[in-house]
């Protein structure tokens, strides 16, 4: 391209080159009081109009040109009224630009390309998050746009140690990621450690953060999940505080937090906002739930088919009344149950919310009723596996909710094999697995193995705040005081 | 914080901390012989005073684990399997080492096959012994491959938990347990419970692996702290069970159990409660507890092997594993079970309670000598 | 990395490989609703039942010697999933009982699994019922050997002797009652009434058999379907054979003696006018002195116990004054004095057997003495003089007013 070459000719160039993107327009003007040709470009849906048109085309087009040489600096410092301008000199460069949402300026006689950054502002307004609903606690989630998560952050208190390292990840489609943590606080090994598995990525798109997610994670074969995600710029606040790294991607409303162990994700911020003793039952309740979740239909098969001395007497004599006629193994009718509400809940899922829920209670209630009326299943186990469902759902963490639903179908297998023996067998796995695993070099059973007493405050009860005034030190935080 | 550093094909090498020690040797000490030392200990003493028998064997090993401990602080950052050769020789030392492994890979054996004689006398009966043993073997080496910090922490796990129900079921015999049981006191003087105390210190085998672990210790000079409170922790549960089966099944009624632990658990019932019947929970941690023993025994087994003969951990313990399989087939009956367990007593009797004191005797006078010398 | 992972791979697949072998196994599983539980047991002498009998004429019949009959009360299902329907009448008993006569008890337990489609199972066997003239011609070792060897029965089972048919006390009038719970029930009476004893189970009696010690057992008695609690069975520490029975009376006597009453009452009758006055234990207890000088061996056993007056037909609606609880006080003593030394007569004089624990207390408050006479002791024990002080005193006079 050279000097010579009149705007006519650059636009044909151009108009050749954008033959496969259909929704880039060019709109050719001439500046004011002047016959100078010049032409704006843009992505037809990325760019606010209204801002163009006002802060661009008009102020171009109505100023007396005459007075002044026409330069690039009198238009970029003088005449455009936008808050980002860059400058390229490529079409190439300037076609990926208008293609994110820039506006391209283009004056004849200059030949440096202008762009104006003017984005249609239209993402979707904050609302309260979905997945992680709360009783009490800021209504507010992130959502698709990562300027409003990155305000949203910002917002939660004047700070400035609230740092936000910029990356880029996706070969082909490059998005913004940003890495944030607190400088004072978190462990500079650690900022390092998620700085680098973050650079490694290598990737053609990364659609949601759950790519990052499992892109970076220490151990893909566990069924645990070892990074924690969240739609809450509080629980972000909180993790930050307390010395952890969060991981930030353009596009989606989940955020990802690092490292983290087993009793993290069986906290809900609900805990600290709520007084201290209702917060500790809860938490108490919760890890109860979590046991009863893995461990009850397994429990049932193993004391059904191998135990029948372990359960109280009048309880095997009614379990034995319930159960005569039923044609299944405990495991066959366990699994046939349990599958059908797994299947029941993910159709409830997919299906338009008000009907959902609805179904999913129709569809339990008369499944279960039809099923002990057919004599398919025992009600006891109608009342196990309802057991286990709910207290699976009761677990804040979804992802987390997910790998104990899972874990307890081998669970049932193990006692359909072994008895009590075999379930014993696969806590003791779990408990291996586990006590093997390791978030971002983090054990992930602390602080229950190994020992941190000083943090039990904050494991199985949430100690009244005013005990609180270390943070966990299992993150070897550089600065370790809550609160002087 | 970049996660453990992992030895090329070789496990991954973490600093245990003082408590994490003290944990390990607790779990490797409460192992097959919780559910039998009331009767063991009742019959060579024959009163019920078995429980001060029980203490005295206590008291006695932790003076055992203290002299191993100090032996094991003057060779800084190496096991026993390393130094021993320092002290007697190579000759001496070759003939050490092997014993060693072959103690723990014994030790390992014996646990496993005690968790099938009960557990396939009340759980599984009917289930072959190689379907009982082969899964349980194969977790143990996933944790072992977990390396001991994996251990450490799997510990960590397994000890309150075991505490905890332990002590619920064993206090819960309260319902059935009469103070006469437990009286005379010493009626036929201090004579038959110092005659017991040989038999009830060896139920506290198991802390000499601080001669192994003191190498990986943050803090090797809290050895013997750890050491101490690492059989204090045994030391507790095993009076309260000798003293809660005895109070509950007197003297006469433990003599004829083999398990009398778990059989004063099946004694009583609380009904309204959703179990009534307890045993299946002090079940549940013996075999947690087993789990550990046998893991703690096969891993060091399979690091002597690692270290005296220059193989790679995990070599080591994948080819070890068929050799204990092989060992846990070999006794025919249970009699001979309990002969196993009698004999690797008596091997631990010498190994533990008399060449730590020689050994650390040589190198206390090496020592002075060298001081002498420079 | 990838070494790492391969191993981790290789390992999984082992895993899963090995699973799923095992899941074709399961060899020790046997669904709950496929056995049936027996509660109960009841050990009679021989004879043989009507149906035994036609079937040993049609052609079963194996070795054996005829020296017991024993029955299995059964839990009926059919008749319990009626009832959790809630479909009103229960036409059918709850249980049903079957009988086998012969000697091994195992072979005569598992005689059954060719009788019926649901083998039985004994995890929850709850109650012994030994008949009195089966255990006074065998010792309790020979009869409750299996019940102790064995793996299902739990040591927490009960263990009760009939004076007339065991068989009888399995079997009730009412469609809604499970005889063997019936008997366990009354146990947890004790806090109502002294006739029951401290419940014996199959724990506490192995020490005892080892031992070779005497001790006391329930004694029941049945009549058209109903029970009840009547007395004791005194067990021989020697032989461990029945050596008699205990009246109620001489029962209520041993239970005052050992203070293990956890409630009941004493009746007495008014000096003057023969009106009855009742005493109701709140707490009782004894204490066992042994006593020794030189070879001289006596035992003091002083009971105390504390109550409330709950009835009497004699003092209408008038204040009670001290001199009437004197009166109270003095003639429940006289009662209990008299029920003891039936207790003590009939112990010492004519069976000659510890079941006390004098002996127990002997070698705890003397255990040197003990160690020379231990082997002595059953053929000392009718001569030892023992003495009794009763000291009970009336607290409460219930919800009327007292002055």
């Amino acid at each position: 391209m050279n000097r010579e070459n009149s705007i006519e000719s650059r636009i044909e160039a151009i108009r050749e080159q954008i033959k496969e993107y259909g929704d880039v327009n060019i709109r050719k003007f001439e500046l004011g009081q002047t016959a100078v040709k010049a032409a704006i470009m843009y992505c037809d849906g990325l760019t606010d109009r209204e801002q163009i048109d006002f802060h661009v085309l008009k102020a171009l087009m109505s100023y007396s040109f005459d007075q002044r040489p026409i330069s690039k600096e009198l238009i970029q410092n003088t005449l455009l009224s936008t808050s980002e301008i860059i400058e390229v000199e490529t079409q190439e460069e300037m076609l990926s630009k208008v293609l994110t949402g820039f506006t391209a300026l283009m004056v004849d006689g200059i030949n440096e390309i202008t762009l104006i950054h003017a984005l249609a502002g239209k993402s979707r307004s904050i609302e309260e998050p979905i997945s992680e609903a709360l009783v009490r606690g800021p209504r507010a989630g992130f959502n698709e746009n990562i300027s409003d998560n990155i305000a949203l952050l910002r917002k939660q208190g004047e700070n400035k140690d609230l740092c936000l390292l910029k990356l880029q990840v996706g070969e082909r489609a490059k998005k913004d990621l940003y890495i944030a943590y607190m400088k004072g606080i978190a462990n500079p090994a650690l900022v390092e450690e998620v700085h680098r598995r973050v650079a490694k990525i290598r990737i053609d798109n990364a659609l949601e953060s759950g790519y990052i997610e499992q892109l970076i994670e220490d151990n893909y074969l566990s069924p645990f999940p070892q990074i924690q995600n969240t739609e809450r710029p509080d629980r972000v606040t909180a993790a930050l505080m307390e010395g952890k790294v969060a991981i930030l991607l353009d596009g989606t409303p989940f955020a990802l937090i690092a490292p983290v162990t087993f009793s993290m994700l069986l906290q809900s911020p609900e805990d600290y906002y709520e007084r201290w003793l209702a917060g500790t039952l809860l938490r108490i309740m919760r890890f109860f739930a979590a046991i009863m979740a893995l461990f009850v239909p397994a429990t049932y098969i193993s004391f059904i088919s191998f135990h029948p001395g372990l359960i109280p007497t009048k309880l095997v004599i009614s379990i034995i009344a319930t159960r005569v006629g039923v044609p299944f193994s405990s495991l066959l009718e366990a699994l046939i149950m349990e599958i059908a509400i797994e299947i029941l809940r993910e159709a409830g899922l997919r299906l338009p919310k008000p009907i959902g829920p609805a179904m999913g209670i129709v569809g339990g209630l008369i499944i279960g009723e039809a099923a002990v009326q057919a004599g398919i299943v025992s009600p006891i186990l109608v009342i196990v596996v309802a057991l286990t469902s709910i207290c699976s759902f009761s677990i804040p963490q979804y992802s987390a909710g997910i790998s104990l639903r899972m874990l307890r179908f081998p669970a049932m297998f193990c006692a359909a094999a072994f008895g009590m023996y075999g379930v014993v067998l696969y806590a003791l796995l779990l408990g291996a697995h586990i006590s093997r695993l390791q978030s971002f070099g983090v054990p992930y059973a602390s602080p229950a193995a190994p020992y941190r007493l000083g943090e039990w405050k904050d494991f199985l009860m949430r100690a009244p705040l005013r005990m609180m005034k270390r943070r966990p030190k299992l993150l070897y935080p550089q600065d370790s005081t809550r609160k002087r | 914080m970049s996660g453990t550093q992992q030895a090329k094909g070789g496990l991954p090498q973490e600093k245990l901390t003082t408590i994490q020690v003290a944990v390990i040797i607790s779990n490797f000490m409460l192992g097959s012989g919780i559910l039998s030392l009331p009767r063991v200990s009742a019959e060579k003493v024959g009163t019920p005073d078995a429980w001060i028998s029980v203490l005295l064997g206590g008291l006695v090993a932790i003076v055992a684990g203290v002299i191993m401990a100090l032996l094991s602080q003057a060779y800084p950052g190496q096991t026993f399997y390393e130094y021993s050769r320092k002290i007697v020789g190579s000759w001496l030392g070759h003939l050490l080492g092997p014993v060693m492994i072959l103690y723990f890979a014994a030790t390992a054996a014996f646990q496993v096959r005690s968790l099938f004689e009960v557990s396939g006398f009340i759980l599984l009966e009917g289930t072959p012994q190689w379907a009982i043993t082969s899964v349980f073997l194969w977790v143990g080496l996933y944790l072992m491959l977990g390396g001991l910090g994996a251990i450490a922490r799997l510990f960590e796990l397994i000890l309150p938990l075991t505490i905890f129900i332990y002590l619920l079921v064993t206090l819960m015999g309260f319902t059935i347990f009469d103070l006469d049981n437990l009286r005379p006191l010493l009626g036929q003087g201090i004579w038959p419970v110092l005659k017991g105390v040989q038999t009830t210190s060896l139920a506290f085998t198991g802390f000499e692996v601080i001669i192994l672990l003191t190498a990986y210790m943050k803090n090797p000079n809290k050895n013997i702290k750890a050491v101490t409170a690492g059989i204090a922790i045994p030391l507790v549960i095993y009076i309260v069970t000798v003293f809660m089966v005895i109070g509950a099944l007197s003297v006469d009624g433990t003599l004829t159990k083999n398990w009398p632990t778990l059989d004063m658990a099946r004694s009583f019932e609380l009904s309204g409660l959703i179990f009534e019947r307890f045993e299946f929970l002090l079940l549940i941690i013996w075999i947690m507890q087993i789990f550990s023993s046998f893991t703690t025994a096969f891993y060091f087994s399979a690091l002597g092997i690692s270290q005296l003969y220059k193989r790679k951990m995990k070599t080591c313990l994948y080819g070890l594993l068929p050799f204990v399989y092989i060992f846990v087939a070999v006794p025919r009956k249970l009699d001979d079970v309990f002969t196993l367990g009698d004999w690797i007593g008596k091997v631990a009797l010498y190994l533990f309670g008399v060449i730590p004191i020689v050994l650390l005797i040589v190198t206390k006078w090496r020592s002075s000598k060298h001081a002498n010398q420079t | 990395m990838r070494i790492r992972h391969k191993a981790k791979r290789s390992l999984l697949i082992a895993i899963c490989a090995l699973a799923l072998p095992l899941q074709t196994g399961c060899w020790s599983k046997d669904e709950i609703e496929d056995q049936s539980i027996y509660v109960g047991m009841g050990l009679d002498p021989a004879s043989e039942t009507k149906l035994e009998k036609t079937f040993r004429k049609e052609g079963d019949d194996y070795r054996k010697r005829k020296l017991l009959t024993y029955t299995l009360q059964i839990i009926n299902v059919q008749s319990e999933s009626q009832h959790g329907g809630g479909q009103a009448p229960v036409s059918e008993k709850p249980y049903f009982n079957i009988s086998e006569t012969g000697d091994s008890m195992f072979q005569l337990i598992r005689e059954f699994s060719a009788r019926m489609e649901r083998p039985v199972i004994g995890h929850h066997l709850k109650v012994i019922v030994i008949n009195e003239k089966l255990s006074r011609k065998y010792s309790m070792n020979e009869l409750l050997d299996f019940f102790l060897r064995d793996n299902e029965i739990r040591p927490s089972c009960l263990v009760l002797i009939s004076k007339g048919s065991a068989r009888g006390t399995m079997v009730a009038k009412d469609n809604s009652i499970i005889p063997s719970f019936r008997l366990t029930g009354l146990v947890d009476n004790r806090y109502r009434s002294l006739k029951i004893l401290e419940p014996m189970t199959l724990s506490k009696l192995e020490g005892k058999i080892y031992g070779k010690q005497s001790y006391l057992l329930q004694n029941v008695i049945s009549a058209e379907g109903e029970v009840k609690f009547s007395g004791g069975a005194v067990i021989k520490g020697k032989t461990q054979k029945l050596q008699g029975l205990l009246t109620e009376e001489e029962t209520i006597g041993c239970v005052w003696l050992t203070g293990k009453g956890q409630g009941g009452l004493v009746k007495s009758y008014h000096e003057d006018n023969h009106q009855p006055i009742v005493y109701e234990v709140k707490s009782m207890k004894s204490k066992i002195d042994a006593k020794v000088a030189g070879d001289e061996i006596s035992f003091h056993v002083s009971i105390k116990s504390k109550g409330r007056l709950t009835e009497e037909w004699l003092n209408n609606n008038e204040p009670i004054d001290p001199a009437f609880k004197k009166q109270a006080e003095a003639g429940s003593q006289k009662e209990v004095r008299r029920l003891t030394n039936l207790a003590l007569k009939k112990l010492q004089k004519q069976y000659g057997t510890d079941v006390l624990g004098f002996g127990k207390q002997l070698s705890i408050q003397h255990p040197r003495k003990w160690e020379k006479i231990k082997d002595r002791w059953e053929e000392m024990f009718p001569e030892i003089p023992i003495t009794v002080s009763i000291d009970m005193e009336i607290t409460e006079y219930g919800a009327k007013i007292t002055r």
